[in-house]
């Protein structure tokens, strides 16, 4: 009986242990676990140890790009000044270089330059802050305390308790909208570190913490900006720029029933041309509802200045009792920086605060070679990169740069009513003749008025549009001496509708008191359109260029599509066009020296400590 | 044989209960059964925002008995973002808890509120648990906004001892000691549920343990407390006799003045309430009265009268002690603005102490 018995038993355990073994709670455990491990072996060696010259400041980063692209926090490069160092897992110490600042969202990029030119960095993809749900696993990593001296991360594990947060500013900057919050230890120097998703996507970029009355130290209460934010901002960053967010110009209040009533509109904005009023109903922006304060703060929150985004509202009509209209509208975005009026009535934005003297990086920094000062810009040499790129991107258009005689574009005007067209410009004057009615603008001319410039009537200056339009594609760098630049990345609705929207990368001129933006299909490189704005707080006349055909050995739109305030002024159609190989030489030749003259200067920029 | 198929059974019912729902379902389901309660404070670190549960489909809400809840402009935020004014129905200091009431139940008539039903049978946690901590700790939330979610385990489960500034806490019950920061500023009235939402404990206030020195995060199991509850909304609890009116005993002088809870460091000493037939209330002295000055003869020298200022609850407390029943003494007190003198004869307690329920 006994071996029997002992057999039977045997028996029994093996079978618990093989049946526990591949159904029981450790195999889950061991699943889970194995993922998890999984997840930070991969990204660990992209996760950065953040310094300042002399090893002073400090905190964490994330790399982003095989190039050495790394996010942090602005409040941790703002004291490190320009030039920094960044340790990997693998205990190197690379010499990085500020890449640009948005200081309301707390982000800063950088970029790390590798040891042996183009030898790719280890990076971590970007995730989907948005999918994240309250209850899901997060993993943040960093150097608290600064303790890693070999610059290897910790790891911090926690649950994501709250989404779509909001975390008031301290003054106008380092104000933390739509972020996600984790009960991952967040700790002094887990500043700029990313907190992962379990497949170790980024979802966002840990930065601040409630603290209170435990000192700042984990209370279980951090705070990660989100991804998506950043991503927004992400053509600014690469572009070097003085990152700046986004404001409606409108003040809002939550009524009892959870109706967001607007309490003030500034006139100057966007918003109060198109039609928003105080009274009315704010219903929803970006296609998100909006049902309290915070979730307006987050919503708009998450964009750059400059922005134009969809915006639903209910306009109450002057009786304010009675329910008026829902409106849906785009709205450009206000800057949320205060700005500055210059003594000619004109604004530019007011400088960034200023930066602590920080111990200046030894002439042996790799970081000097990529950076270059100038007014507006974090690091004007990336704005120089990105600039290029995206002009490069255009090439497969042609080079217009012969083509620089008089331009004569014939056609018809389909839209609002059927009439021959023709335009002929050069480098004084434009000719814009729509059935019998001709507009002559000289834009050069002195003392000519924006009102003149705006012609033909209810256009915004469809005239001065086009003026422009041939002169950027012939002269491009060389013919916008006031600014030439690259602004980031845009939504453009070439439809004008919001659900037909096209990611952008834009590009800004200055010339002749005139700014136009210039949008660049992201995927093609195809200029889509642009939008020339005779004075600033004003609307643009907007030109959306489609059906490029080649003609005379470049690819022209062949029709045109004209927009100013809330309505469409005209759709064109391009039948002909002649570009003449000008007699221009006297300009270009000076333009050419300008052009010599700048780079003059840089390289004098460039050899200043 | 027997045997070993009721054990396979077993570990198979094991590996299927644990393929269990995800946290995020759950942190969804039981925000909806939470509160965002807004009431008195913004000032000297009392916080004006704490957390409650909704405990009836027609509004009754079960939070911590702090002084948020003095006002009456008492107020919450559902999960849905909508807005109600509440009433404080019940409160049991003894027990740290309180019972609030939205004022317009009519709405939940037709559309019945999502709740925990504290009448059914309620989990208990053993030491290991997972579980959840739902709060809106430093008014993360607030409208429509989810309240903070936290994971921990259970590290023990202890007989309370907490203090809040100078003074013991109330609570003396059991308690859920958590390993996650869960007592923060606001977190209290917040639940405690297992990891699949099932309700344990309200969250408590944000206490120091009073042998470490640490910030301790408990939380204190329902059933005392959903007992309270179930007579509070019949309109049937009867606060208890408080630990320190019991204090009051025959050897100490009497007077019946009772304080607002010492919760500050300087806590400005106000009547709270007044002992019926009392030697307090026998003098003229009244509800919401400010102590000033009080002058009463010297324990060692009878004849000679000594002065002091109160500048606290805790003063009032320290000079009254050492008095002998019988003893004269003068309060000052101020009252609508004016300063008025009252004489007071301490006696021996005619009736124990057991203060109204406040309106």
């Amino acid at each position: 009986m006994k071996p029997v018995w002992m057999t039977m038993l045997a028996l029994c355990l093996a079978t618990i242990a093989a049946a526990s073994a591949q159904d029981g709670p450790s195999k889950d455990l061991q699943t889970a676990e194995s993922r998890r491990i999984a997840a930070i072996e991969k990204v660990r060696p992209a996760v950065a140890a953040v310094f300042g010259p002399g090893g002073g400041g400090g905190g964490s980063g994330v790399v982003i790009s095989p190039d050495g692209y790394c996010l942090t926090n602005f409040h941790v490069t703002q004291p490190c000044g320009n030039f920094l160092y960044c340790g990997l897992a693998d205990g190197t110490l690379y010499d990085t270089v500020i890449v640009s600042s948005d200081p309301v969202g707390d982000v800063s990029l950088i970029k790390l330059l590798p040891k042996e030119p183009g030898k790719p960095f280890p990076y971590a993809a970007m995730g989907d802050s948005d999918k994240v749900q309250v209850g899901d696993w997060s993993i943040a990593m960093g150097n608290p305390f600064l303790l890693a001296t070999d610059f290897t991360p910790t790891v911090t594990f926690g649950i994501i308790s709250g989404t779509h947060r909001y975390q008031g500013p301290a003054g106008i900057i380092l104000e933390y909208t739509d972020c996600l919050q984790t009960e991952a230890s967040i700790n002094p120097g887990n500043s700029g570190g990313p907190l992962f998703n379990l497949d170790g996507e980024i979802i966002g970029i840990n930065g601040r913490g409630s603290f209170e009355k435990r000192g700042r130290v984990n209370s279980g209460v951090g705070y990660a900006i989100s991804i998506n934010q950043i991503k927004n901002f992400m053509g600014h960053l690469r572009g070097g720029l003085n990152v700046d967010h986004a404001t409606l110009g409108a003040l809002v209040k939550t009524e009892d029933d959870g109706r967001m009533r607007v309490t003030k509109v500034l006139e100057s904005t966007d918003a109060y041309r198109r039609g928003l009023r105080e009274g009315d109903d704010l219903l929803s922006f970006s296609d998100r509802n909006i049902g309290s304060v915070n979730q307006y703060k987050n919503v708009l929150g998450i964009y750059p200045k400059g922005w134009r985004m969809p915006m639903t509202f209910r306009h109450m009509e002057d009786d304010k009792d009675t329910i008026g209209g829902r409106r849906e509208t785009l709205v450009r975005l206000a800057g949320l920086q205060a700005r500055e009026v210059k003594e000619d009535g004109t604004r530019r934005d007011r400088e960034q605060p200023a930066r602590p003297p920080s111990t200046p990086a030894p002439q042996s920094h790799a970081g000097r070679k990529q950076y270059k000062r100038k007014t507006g810009f974090m690091n004007y040499y990336f704005n120089e990169l990105e600039r290029d790129r995206v002009l490069a991107g255009f090439d497969t258009f042609g080079k217009f740069d012969k083509k620089n005689g008089s331009w004569t574009l014939t056609g018809e005007v389909e839209r609002p009513i059927k009439n021959p067209v023709s335009v002929v410009i050069d480098d004084k004057l434009v000719t814009l003749k729509i059935g019998d009615k001709e507009t002559i603008i000289e834009p050069l001319k002195a003392g000519e008025t924006p009102e003149n410039l705006a012609a033909p009537d209810g256009s915004g200056g469809l005239a001065m549009a086009l003026y422009h339009w041939r002169r950027f594609l012939i002269q491009r760098t060389t013919g916008f001496d006031a600014a030439f630049f690259y602004a980031g990345q845009e939504p453009y609705y070439p439809t004008g509708k919001a659900k037909e929207m096209v990611m952008t990368d834009v590009l800004q001129t200055e010339y002749a008191a005139t700014t136009c933006k210039w949008f660049f299909e992201i995927k093609t490189g195809k200029l889509l359109g642009m939008e020339c704005w005779l004075l600033p707080d004003t609307d643009p006349c907007e030109l959306t260029f489609s059906d490029y055909q080649p003609r005379d050995g470049v690819q022209l739109p062949t029709h045109l599509t004209i927009r100013h305030a809330d309505r469409e002024f005209g759709y064109y159609k391009i039948a002909q066009a002649t570009m003449a190989v000008g007699p221009v030489a006297q300009e270009k030749k000076s333009d050419e020296k300008k052009a010599e003259d700048k780079t003059g200067e840089k390289k004098a920029e460039e050899k200043k400590p | 044989m027997k045997y070993l198929l009721s054990l396979l059974l077993l570990s198979s019912m094991v590996g299927s209960a644990w393929a269990d729902v995800s946290f995020a379902e759950v942190a969804k389901e039981v925000n909806r059964k939470m509160v965002k309660v807004y009431g008195a404070g913004g000032y000297r670190g009392v916080n004006a925002y704490c957390t409650g549960v909704m405990i009836s489909p027609d509004g009754y809400i079960l939070t911590v008995y702090s002084p948020t809840l003095d006002t009456s402009n008492l107020r919450v935020h559902l999960y849905d973002g909508t807005r109600h004014a509440v009433e404080l129905v019940a409160a049991e200091p003894q027990l740290d808890v309180a019972l609030l009431r939205i004022k317009n139940q009519e709405p939940f008539k037709e559309q019945p509120l999502p709740y925990f039903d504290l009448t059914k049978p309620i989990a208990s946690g053993q030491v290991g648990d997972w579980v959840l901590a739902f709060t809106n700790q430093f008014e993360v939330a607030v409208r429509d906004e989810s309240v903070s979610v936290q994971r921990g385990v259970i590290a023990a489960i202890v007989p309370f001892a907490g203090r809040r500034g100078i003074t013991e806490a109330n609570y003396k019950g059991m308690a859920y000691i958590v390993d996650a920061i869960t007592n923060n500023p606001g977190a209290n009235g917040g639940l405690l549920t297992t990891r699949r939402g099932e309700p344990l404990g309200l969250i408590g206030k944000e206490l120091k343990n009073t042998l470490t020195e640490t910030w301790v995060n408990y939380a204190m199991p329902l059933p005392p407390l959903a007992d309270f509850a179930a007579k509070a909304m019949k309109g049937q609890y009867k606060r208890q006799v408080r630990d320190d009116d019991k204090a009051i005993d025959d050897k100490k002088a009497y007077h019946g003045i009772v304080l607002i809870s010492d919760v500050l460091d300087r806590t400005p000493p106000y009547i709270d309430d007044l002992a019926p037939g009392s030697p307090a209330i026998q003098a003229g002295l009244k509800i919401n009265d400010l102590l000033i000055f009080i002058r009463h003869p010297r324990t060692d020298v009878p004849e000679e009268m000594d002065e002091k200022v109160i500048s606290s609850v805790k003063t009032f407390k320290d000079v009254v002690a050492p008095l002998a029943p019988g003893t004269k003494i003068n309060i000052v007190v101020r009252r609508e603005g004016q300063l008025l003198t009252f004489d007071l004869t301490l006696g021996k307690p005619i009736v124990p102490v057991t203060p109204p329920n406040k309106k």
